[in-house]
């Protein structure tokens, strides 16, 4: 509760010392670029899925660092300051899987992120060209989770699919360096995604996806990370 | 120049289109290293008998022993007919003389069916098996009952 006054309080101290440069232009921003995920009971899930393969399987990628992607549209609301609202995706997966001569197994799970919320920008540096940038939002991310797995020996073959969803708030903060040309900026964006976790739910029957060794426990998807992403601007006259 | 750049950013976002779905198709290859083969040691009641007469009906009496291995399975056939079938490694089946059409040697097939310890997939999940198939000589005499 203190660290919320805080920041509520740090917050109210950039939008008043920058309130005398009013603008009004609007732009979009587009990035693309890679984002890590913690993900540590899906990681835990594939290993307990690995552990009843009849086989010594292997983990061939366990949620590693995947493509990210925003839109965001804001408003030059001053100098120093722009808000905004977007939507972000993030996309990872892992897959274990074993084959010899005479079949083979494998468990894929895919999983997205749709993130969707508020932006908000404050100018560090500002040059002709060069603007450095702090920003962070608060999203509602929604997880689209498919846990495939298919096995095929000799001549029998069978698979399973399911698909699990969550919903949870989400927070990042970052900088932008950013190079200006007319209507036009082009740059790069890291930061760093905090994700309070969402509980997954089968979606067709909304069971939630328990804990093979503890059904008390229901498993959830983490997308906290880093990210790094290039940027364009556009800057639009409306 | 201004016409191309439209085609060069639509041409770039299409090929990293594929990029906002993850996929992994790298498969863990293995190589199995098989262990000793199972042996396979099998007796019935007509190892000792010469072309054993089917008069009314035959009992065969078969115990099959697996060293280093798991028994899966045991058929018998007789005149193009499945006449037993069964996943015990001990038992007895009865051949019937009204299986042949006239008198006369035939010959009965028993398949055992049993683990081929290639450590494979196939093999750890039972769908792999050796086999060894024996053959008898009987007799069908049907005398004057056909």
């Amino acid at each position: 509760m203190r660290k919320r006054i805080i920041y509520t309080i740090a917050l109210a101290v950039l939008l008043v010392s920058a309130q005398n440069s009013l603008g009004q232009d609007w732009g979009l921003t587009f990035s693309a670029g890679v984002a890590s995920s913690q993900m540590n009971d899906l990681k835990y899930l594939q290993e307990h899925i690995l552990s009843t393969y009849p086989v010594e399987g292997k983990i061939t990628s366990s949620f590693p660092p995947f493509t990210s992607a925003s839109i965001t549209m804001f408003k030059q609301l001053y100098d120093h300051i722009r808000i905004g609202g977007g939507y972000s995706y993030s996309t990872t997966g892992g897959k274990s899987s074993y084959a010899d001569y005479s079949g083979d197994i494998s468990t894929e799970m895919n999983a997205t992120s749709h993130r969707l919320g508020a932006y908000l920008s404050y100018l560090v540096l500002g040059g002709d060209r060069l603007d450095l940038s702090l920003n962070g939002s608060l999203e509602a991310n929604l997880t689209s989770l498919s846990l495939q797995s298919y096995y095929e020996i000799l001549n029998y073959s069978n698979g399973i699919s399911n698909n699990y969803r969550s919903l949870s708030p989400s927070v990042s903060a970052g900088g932008e360096l950013m190079y200006t040309l007319k209507k036009i900026s082009l740059g790069m964006e890291a930061g760093y995604l905090v994700d309070l976790k969402g509980d997954l739910k089968d979606t067709d029957d909304g069971d939630p996806l328990v804990d093979p060794n503890d059904t008390e426990r229901v498993l959830s998807s983490d997308w906290t990370g880093w990210y790094v992403r290039l940027k364009a601007l556009i800057w639009l006259k409306l | 120049m201004r016409t191309y750049i439209p085609i060069f950013f639509t041409v770039l976002l299409l090929s990293g289109l594929h990029a906002c779905f993850y996929s992994d198709s790298l498969m863990y290859e293995v190589e199995p290293v098989p262990g000793d083969p199972p042996i396979l040691s099998v007796s019935t009641n007509l190892d000792t008998l010469h072309n054993p007469p089917v008069n009314d009906s035959l009992e065969v009496i078969y115990q099959a022993v697996v060293e280093g291995g798991e028994f899966y399975y045991v058929y018998a056939d007789v005149v193009n007919t499945l006449i037993f079938e069964s996943d015990s490694s001990y038992g007895s089946f009865w051949i019937d003389s009204v299986l042949a059409d006239s008198s006369g040697v035939d010959t009965l097939y028993m398949e055992f069916y049993y683990s081929s310890n290639t450590n494979s997939l196939a093999d750890k999940v039972n769908y792999e098996a050796r086999t060894e198939i024996l053959k008898y000589a009987i007799d069908f005499n049907l005398g004057g009952t056909k």
